[in-house]
Formats: structure tokens, C-alpha cells, sequence
């Protein structure tokens, strides 16, 4: 067993929409530094495992640790209690809920399989947006450019072009963010990310739409920005050489259900796994 | 009994102007359900369906002249989605709710023009301005006629809705716009059918509204307007069902608020029911709910 | 350009326009063309205000709120009432009884400190009418910030006619004065007041809109889902937004109190807030700039340069048509062909900068050279797109009545379309 400290941990969690059980039952942890992979076939119900965890939507049962902490939990009420379709009724009794700059202040930063850059702002605003909560002035001195004020904003232009420069965007960062190409909107959404000073990477396809070398350059990317900034990272990916080329542990999931998990070799192995994504014999 | 006795008459007249509110609703409920916009002009619509009825009697006979303004509605809410509506479809959801401000805006501008400033007396539509009496209200023919037409237009736009192949493409295009017209449904002509029925509706709701409140001027659109959409939103947008039991609520709490000598806050109260609609229930009372896809 | 210059050359160029308003209000007699001038930079001033303030939410948080006239009115009530003389009091709430608050801040502070009293007896109500404003925008806030998109903008709009109703109630009429006009309150004397009042106000706005704040406001409108994983607080912002917006709409409010010189609640109705909108859209929605040109524009448009339409007389052209009213058709009809047409408006979501201004300069006379040439190329390639697009409906509707054809043989999806020169056509005899 991994002996490392777990710093995400999702217990029994459920989303059903309605009738539609979205995510069945998803038990997954990731551990310090770990990279773990979350992968399975189109609507599978990865996205919504990670719209839970940043508290865009609110879990219909399960848990939610973050470095050790319950952060969000809940259990099927109201309507809900009788049109409740998962498992594990009754074992949660509490509803803690979070909002999502919330999760961000814990250290949880994401980005989005749909790229959702600012459009209408530079490539360096994008990334200093991202500084603003961590800095403490208030709206006035922030307004009135009281000489703390400054110096605060002078600190984080510095960190952000710093930023900037780690992901290879330097000479862009005056441009609007939506003129970059799309591979580096996708490195521009992860400047964003990390400007939040994440313990915790949530990174949606970041390999969609790219060429087998450009995969590669992501894949040497993401493990040196995990060690850069002593990351743990969750991943959704469909590229199984990026998956199965940096991934420690790879949970799949397939019509909301966890099938399997394990090491790339033990995921490459496994019947089930192979039937999700080849389809089984008619 | 003594009290029902006072109370009766205010809410003989709510239920009416409810009537009137809910015509006009039908109209924003059924544009908002398939564009997601608020129709601003509607209300102006509605207006110069009034103001063009106290044009025409003056030349044309009484039946001839309720025909051609139904029609001029129509044409006139037609007009309005082709040139100021239809080319920013595409565009963000803010400026085609500027450019429906900006036909408001224009519309009222222009009435101000036509009329002056002044404001003109809706002609008396005899059959219509008949005095009843029952039981301890007397009042106009109107007040009755109104619920009555009301209750059966709606019934029949229902069953077009539910029962025709128009119908069924506005129930799908409401639902999902883009899928709709994958599917082959013409989004224009369900488009253009909803507001020549919106439209045509709030055109005979001018004429039983007007026989009622009969000063007519150019900011007369304004204020009804506004109940109605309040209506709309109260019923739950995109219902029309709902539209019209919100305009009958608002009808009669509104004329219950002037029974009780608050009449400064009649007009409020609307919006006052509006705030509290959309903190307590946002999708109104038969709306759906809608999730944003991240 | 370096950045002395370009500050240098603004300096300059705001002394020189203060310097015209200031001496040329005290001099210039009134009925000129040039006392016109100041009017319009008078008002317009007072527009340019709130037209930004309005802009902060819709233009640069992405709050479509309708709002606006409800809370110029509250502004210009708060500044009215403590500011009417005590020995006016009688005639102004006569159905009143002389109204219950007896004094006026301006007198008291003048009674004290002078001439200087008097100015900061001025600036204290205004101050106030913000600070009214800005707490009313915070109450009202707290429900209708969680609203999405058009719910927000009828919320708003519905509490700006509640606040107008309540302002013309009679019940309150011993502090509102009811259904009747506030008059007699102190003014000022040289159109320069407000235009400095207005400038220091856009001026803050200004640097706001630029500070970390700002940048979290345009944050939330590019994306709000985006802008709260980034740890952007957003009823936190949009609060902060919605007050300071209502603050600077406050203070606007009082200076329009004062330009008036009478107030009621009668003209604060919807209509005005959409004048307000349609200035923001004529100047762009996201420029400052673009709202205060707006304003400037919109004031001399409808009080000045249209004025003779309404009198069958304008630029040299008589016509029976132009009679009172005709002036805000013309002008309606333009706004409306600017936001179908020009929907970014005069300066889209840009500032004014030097060097954009003169690189405009330098290409104005090969704009207006190439206009024709432009214009015709713009209209062959609308011609194109008709062509095309009619092409397209042709094709659609042939291939509608293909499928309709294969309907039930099910294999339309798999069956290419025809091509006309491959259909081999027989005649009568089948060779």
C-alpha cells in the first residue's frame, strides 16, 4: 500500500440528476505527489466526479476529504430520499456544501475540458485574476494605489510573468488570451490553475486535441510542474499514452460506475476495462 | 358576507384586468420560452394596437376597424422580430435585449410623435361599455366578457400547442433550440408563429384593456407591459398556463391593494410578487429548471 | 510617445477644457450657441457619470441591471431635502406643514465656516446621497445578485419602480414632500461643479476598473464559472460592484438635482434608465471612454444639434413633419441603427490612448477616400452571401424533398446526394 499522506479522498460519492445516476458510487484517493488517472469512455461521468469535488455541484451522497479534512458531504433528501437510486442510503447523515472559490482557497485549483479562458483579457491578466485572492488589500487601497497596494500588485505582475515564463508564454502574455492557439490556451488555462498556489491539480483532458508530440511535451510538462510545485494531480484523460505514461493509479469509470482500478499494467490487463472501451461481444 | 359585500366589487375588476394582463402575457411567456428574451416591446405592441384603434374608428366601421388591428398587431410584432430581433440571434444575449429596449424606446418615441403627448380617448365600444349588475357590483360588460374570451383563447392556443404539428415544433424548439433545427423543424416560421400569436393576442387584450382604462397615450404599454411579464415569470416562463394564472393573481391582489386605499403601491406590488417569486421559487410556479453544463 | 508626453498632453488638454467650461459659463451670454455648448458639457457631465457607473455593471461585470434611474432618484431626493433652506421650508412642503426636517445643511456649515462652509455643505449631501444610495444598492443586492442574466434586469428594474412609487407616497410626504416638486435647494453657481465633481467620480471608477478588483469584475463577466475556480468570491464581487455602482449613481442622482434645479419622481421612470443603457451602447459596453463620449454625444444630440427638428426647421431643411416629438424619433431610429449595425458602438471595449487617436488622425483622410471603394465591396460581399445563402436554401429544399422521398426506405443517410451531371437522361425511345 501507498504509505504516502492522502490528500483527496472521495468516499461513497453519488450525483443523480433527476433519475439519471451520473456518477454511481466513486471511492478514489489521491495521495501527496501521486498523479492518478481518471479515465473511461465518453459520458462516463468523469467531469461531473470533478464538478463535485470543486463544489460546482453538490454530491447527492458520499463524502469529500481534502488534506484530510471532510470538506463536503451529503445524503439524498427531500425528493430526493425516494427517487435515490445509488448506493450506501443512510450512511451519511450530515450536509456540509461548498462553494467553489471556496475549494479554490483550499488548495484545490482545475482546469476545464471545454477551455474557459477570460476572452476578453490579456494573457497576463488571465493569470494574475487567478492571484487575486490571495492578495489583501481592500477594494479602497486597491482603488486609491496606496503604496502597500502597489507594491502588492507590482508582486503579483512579477509572480505571474513568472509563471508565464515556466509555461512558455512569456512573449504572449500582452496578447488576448483567445487569439493563442489552442495548444497554448490549454498551457495558459494551467499558468491560471497554478497561479491559485494549488496543493491539489485537477486537469480536465488537458491532452485533448493534440498531436502525438505535443502529448509528449504535456506529459514531461505535467510531471515536472508536479515536482516544480509539489503537486498532487487527478487527471481526466482519453490519450492513453499520456495516461498510461504518467499515471501512478488509474481509477475507470464507465456509465457513472467504478470498474476498475489499479497500475497502468493492472488497468492495461483488466477484461473489464477493455470491454467499456472495446464493447463486448454481441 | 358584509365583508365579501365590499370586497366583491375590487375583485370582480381583478379578475378582469387579470383577463387583460394574461393576453398580454401569453405573448412575453411564449417569446421568452423559445428566444430567451425579454420581448421589452411587447408591452408597446400593445399600445399602438390601442392607439391605432382610436385612428381607424374614426374612418372604418366598428368590426372592420377590431379586425384590422389584430392584424396591424401581427404585422407590426412580425416586423419587429425580422428587423431588430432576427439578425442578432447569434449574438450575445445582452444586445438583442438592448436592441428589444431599443424598439421599445422607438416605439414610444414615435407614439409620442403621432399623438402629440397627448392623450386620446379609446372609442366607446357600445356592446362593451354595457352596465351590469350582479349582486353588490355594478360595472361594465368588459369586466365580464374579459375572463370569459380569455379562459377560451387560451384554451385554444393549449390545444394548438399540444395538438398540432406547430405546435409540437415550438414545444420542441423551447426545449432545445439547436437540436430543433438539426432536426429539420424551420426555426423561423415557429418563431414567426409564436409572436403573430403573441401578438395577436395582446392586440385583443388592448381592446378589452382600453374599453376599460380609456385614456390612451404612448407610455399607456409601459406598465402593463411590465405586470405581464411579471405574470410570466410568476407562472413559471415558457408556461402558458402559468402566465395566465399569474396575470389573474396579480389582477386581482392589485386591485384588492387599491380596495384597501394603498394605490401608490398598487403598481409596486407587482414587482414587489416578482422579487419574491424569483428568491423563493427562481423557475416560477410550473417552470423548469435548468442546469448549466460546465 | 513616452508616458511624460501623453500625461503631459492630457494635463494640458483637461486645464484647457476646465479652464473653457469655468470662464465660459461666467461669460458667455446666454442663448449663443456656445452657451449651448456648455449646457450640453453640463448635463453630459452628469450622464457621462452615470452612464459609467451603469457601465461598471453591465459593461465590466456583467451584471445587466435596469436599476439605474431608481437610484439617480433616491440621489437627488437625499441631496434636495437637506439642502432646502430653513426659510423655504413653508413654501416648498406646503401641503406638509413646512415638512419635519427644519434645516439645511448647507446653512449650518455656512453659519460656522463661511464660504468654506458653504462649498463643504455642498459636497457633504452629495456625499450623503452616494453613501444612501450605496447602502439602498447593498440591501437590494443581497436577492437579486443571485438572479442569472434577464431575471437580474427585471428584478432591478421592478425595485426602481418600487422606489419610485415609495417617493410619491403622501404618507411620507413630510420628508419627500409626496407627489409634489423639491425646489428652492441650494445649487451651484458655475457649470464647472459638476463637471468636476463627475470627473473625479470616473476618475476613481477609472482606477478602480484597472486595480485587481477590476480585474476580478471582468473576471466574473468573460466567466463566472471559470472566475469562481479561481477563487474569485462571486457574490462577494458583484456586491462590491452593485454598491459602488449605486454609490456613483447616488451622486450623479445629486448633481442632476442640482442642474435641474427642481425635482420629482415623476421623470425617473424605466424610459430613463434605458437612455442611460443606450449611451453605454453607443460609447461601447466595456469603455469608459466610450461612455462619457456617449454622453457628450447623446446630451448634444437631443438638446442641441436635433432641436430644430422639433421646430420644422433644421439644418436649412423645412418640412411639415418636423413638429415637437420628431427630434426623438430621428434620434431613436439612430440609436437603433447603431446597435443593429454598430452593436460595439463609437470605441467597443478599447480606452482612449494618444497614440490610437492619432493613428486615427493620420487614416481619417484615407478612410474618407476609401470610403466609396469600401462601401461597395461591403455591398458586393452581402450580395455574395445572399447569393450563397439562397443557393443554400435551394439545395436544402431539393435535398428536403429527397429525403422525403426516402423517408421509408431508411437508407437516406447512407445514400449520397445526387449530382446533377451524373443523371443520364433517356429519351422517349431508350437509347
Amino acid at each position: 500500500m501507498d504509505k504516502r499522506q492522502v490528500v483527496l479522498k472521495l468516499s461513497d460519492i453519488t450525483m443523480q440528476f433527476g433519475g439519471v445516476v451520473a456518477v454511481d458510487n466513486l471511492n478514489l484517493q489521491v495521495h501527496k505527489n501521486e498523479i492518478v488517472g481518471l479515465i473511461g469512455p465518453n459520458g462516463a461521468g468523469k467531469t461531473t466526479a470533478f464538478n463535485c469535488i470543486t463544489g460546482v455541484y453538490e454530491p447527492t451522497n458520499g463524502s469529500i476529504e481534502i488534506n484530510g479534512d471532510v470538506v463536503i458531504e451529503n445524503y439524498p433528501k427531500g425528493k430526493m430520499k425516494d427517487a435515490y437510486k445509488g448506493h450506501n442510503q443512510g450512511k451519511y447523515t450530515r450536509s456540509l456544501t461548498m462553494l467553489p472559490d471556496k475549494v479554490t482557497k483550499l488548495g484545490v485549483a482545475r482546469t476545464f475540458q471545454n477551455i474557459r479562458l477570460f476572452k476578453g483579457m490579456t494573457v497576463l491578466e488571465n493569470v494574475m485574476v487567478a492571484m487575486h485572492m490571495n492578495q489583501t488589500e481592500s477594494v479602497f487601497a486597491a482603488t486609491f494605489r496606496t503604496k502597500k497596494a502597489r507594491a502588492t500588485e507590482e508582486a503579483m505582475r512579477e509572480e505571474a510573468l513568472e509563471l508565464l515564463r515556466e509555461v512558455d508564454l512569456l512573449e504572449n502574455k500582452d496578447d488576448l488570451s483567445t487569439s493563442l492557439p489552442y495548444g497554448k490556451q490549454r498551457h495558459l488555462e494551467i499558468a491560471r490553475a497554478l497561479a491559485t498556489h494549488p496543493s491539489i491539480l485537477l486537469l480536465d483532458e488537458p491532452a485533448a486535441g493534440m498531436n502525438p508530440q505535443e502529448s509528449d511535451d504535456l506529459m514531461r510538462f505535467i510531471g515536472r510542474i508536479r515536482d516544480q510545485f509539489d503537486l498532487s494531480i487527478l487527471m481526466i484523460e482519453h490519450h492513453m499514452q499520456v495516461v498510461m505514461g504518467i499515471c501512478e493509479h488509474i481509477y475507470v469509470l464507465n456509465y457513472g460506475g467504478q470498474i476498475a482500478d489499479g497500475t497502468p499494467e493492472e488497468i492495461q490487463a483488466n477484461p473489464a476495462v477493455i470491454e467499456a472501451y472495446l464493447g463486448g461481444d454481441e | 358576507m358584509g365583508l365579501l359585500h365590499t370586497w366583491f366589487p375590487y375583485i370582480l375588476a381583478g379578475i378582469a384586468v387579470g383577463g387583460q394582463y394574461a393576453l398580454i402575457a401569453i405573448g412575453y411567456t411564449m417569446v421568452y420560452g423559445i428566444l430567451r428574451l425579454i420581448n421589452f416591446a411587447h408591452g408597446d405592441v400593445f399600445m399602438w394596437s390601442g392607439l391605432i384603434m382610436v385612428y381607424l374608428v374614426t374612418v372604418l366601421p366598428l368590426w372592420l376597424s377590431v379586425i384590422l388591428v389584430i392584424l396591424f398587431a401581427i404585422l407590426l410584432g412580425t416586423t419587429i422580430e425580422r428587423v431588430a430581433y432576427r439578425p442578432l440571434r447569434t449574438a450575445p444575449r445582452m444586445s438583442i435585449m438592448i436592441s428589444a429596449i431599443g424598439v421599445s424606446y422607438l416605439l414610444q418615441n414615435f407614439a409620442l410623435y403621432i399623438t402629440g403627448g397627448l392623450t386620446k380617448t379609446y372609442p366607446a365600444i357600445s356592446w362593451l361599455q354595457k352596465t351590469v349588475t350582479i349582486g353588490s357590483a355594478t360595472t361594465k360588460m368588459v369586466t365580464l366578457i374579459t375572463p370569459v374570451l380569455t379562459l377560451v383563447l387560451v384554451f385554444l392556443l393549449v390545444m394548438l400547442i399540444k395538438h398540432t404539428k406547430i405546435g409540437m415544433a415550438m414545444r420542441a424548439v423551447s426545449r432545445d433550440f439547436e437540436t430543433s433545427s438539426l432536426m429539420g423543424i424551420d426555426i423561423n416560421r415557429v418563431i414567426t408563429v409564436t409572436f403573430v400569436i403573441g401578438c395577436g393576442l395582446a392586440a385583443v387584450g388592448s381592446i378589452l384593456y382600453f374599453s376599460n382604462y380609456t385614456g390612451i397615450n404612448p407610455m399607456s404599454g409601459a406598465m402593463p407591459g411590465l405586470k405581464a411579464f411579471v405574470a410570466a415569470v410568476f407562472g413559471g416562463i415558457g408556461s402558458v398556463p402559468g402566465a395566465v394564472l399569474g396575470a389573474f393573481v396579480i389582477g386581482i391582489c392589485e386591485n384588492l391593494i387599491k380596495g384597501a386605499g394603498w394605490t401608490t403601491f398598487s403598481d409596486a406590488f407587482t414587482f414587489v410578487l416578482l422579487i419574491v417569486i424569483l428568491m423563493v421559487k427562481p423557475t416560477g410556479l410550473f417552470g423548469e429548471k435548468n442546469l448549466d453544463k460546465v | 510617445m513616452n508616458k511624460n508626453t501623453k500625461v503631459a498632453l492630457s494635463t494640458i488638454c483637461i486645464i484647457l477644457f476646465m479652464a473653457f467650461v469655468y470662464f465660459g459659463d461666467m461669460w458667455i451670454r446666454p442663448g449663443s450657441s456656445m452657451k449651448m455648448l456648455i449646457t450640453v458639457i453640463e448635463k453630459g457631465s452628469i450622464y457621462a457619470l452615470v452612464a459609467v457607473s451603469m457601465n461598471l455593471l453591465n459593461g465590466f461585470t456583467g451584471l445587466f441591471s435596469l436599476g439605474q434611474a431608481g437610484f439617480m432618484l433616491i440621489g437627488a431626493y437625499t441631496y434636495a431635502i437637506f439642502t432646502i433652506p430653513a426659510a423655504s421650508h413653508d413654501s416648498v412642503y406646503q401641503y406638509f406643514n413646512g415638512g419635519v426636517i427644519k434645516w439645511s445643511i448647507v446653512e449650518i456649515l455656512e453659519g460656522k465656516l463661511g464660504i468654506v462652509g458653504h462649498y463643504l455643505g455642498m459636497f457633504i449631501p452629495i456625499l450623503l446621497a452616494g453613501l444612501v444610495v450605496a447602502l439602498i444598492g447593498f440591501l437590494i443586492g443581497i436577492p437579486v445578485l443571485r438572479l442569472k442574466s434577464d431575471y437580474l434586469a427585471i428584478a432591478t428594474l421592478g425595485f426602481a419602480e418600487i422606489i419610485r412609487a415609495f417617493f410619491q407616497w403622501n404618507t411620507l410626504g413630510p420628508v419627500t414632500n409626496g407627489s409634489n416638486v423639491l425646489r428652492k435647494y441650494t445649487t451651484y453657481k458655475n457649470a464647472i461643479f459638476p463637471v468636476l465633481v463627475a470627473g473625479i467620480s470616473i476618475a476613481i471608477l477609472l482606477l478602480l476598473i484597472n486595480s485587481t478588483y477590476g480585474r476580478a469584475f471582468r473576471a466574473i463577466r468573460d466567466d463566472e464559472i471559470a472566475a469562481e475556480a479561481m477563487g474569485v468570491n462571486l457574490f462577494r464581487h458583484k456586491e462590491m460592484s452593485f454598491v459602488i455602482s449605486s454609490f456613483f449613481a447616488g451622486i450623479s442622482g445629486a448633481l442632476l438635482a442640482m442642474f435641474q434645479t427642481t425635482i420629482s419622481a415623476t421623470p425617473f421612470t424605466t424610459v430613463m434608465t434605458y437612455e442611460i443603457l443606450l449611451i453605454v451602447v453607443i460609447g461601447g459596453i466595456g469603455s469608459v471612454t466610450g461612455s462619457i463620449l456617449g454622453a457628450f454625444l447623446f446630451t448634444a444630440a437631443s438638446e442641441w444639434w436635433l432641436r430644430g427638428l422639433d421646430s420644422g426647421r433644421w439644418l436649412g431643411i423645412s418640412s411639415d413633419l418636423m413638429r415637437p416629438g420628431f427630434r426623438k424619433v430621428v434620434f431613436a431610429i439612430l440609436i437603433m441603427l447603431i446597435v443593429l449595425f454598430y452593436s460595439r458602438g463609437i470605441m467597443g471595449d478599447k480606452e482612449f490612448s494618444w497614440e490610437g487617436f492619432i493613428a486615427w488622425w493620420k487614416r481619417l483622410p484615407e478612410t474618407i477616400r476609401t470610403w466609396p471603394k469600401r462601401r461597395k465591396a461591403a455591398r458586393a460581399a452581402k450580395k455574395d452571401a445572399r447569393d450563397a445563402k439562397s443557393a443554400a436554401r435551394a439545395r436544402e429544399k431539393q435535398g428536403k424533398q429527397e429525403s422525403a422521398d426516402k423517408k421509408l426506405s431508411g437508407e437516406a443517410l447512407f445514400t449520397p446526394l445526387p449530382m446533377a451531371d451524373h443523371v443520364i437522361v433517356f429519351d422517349k425511345e431508350g437509347k
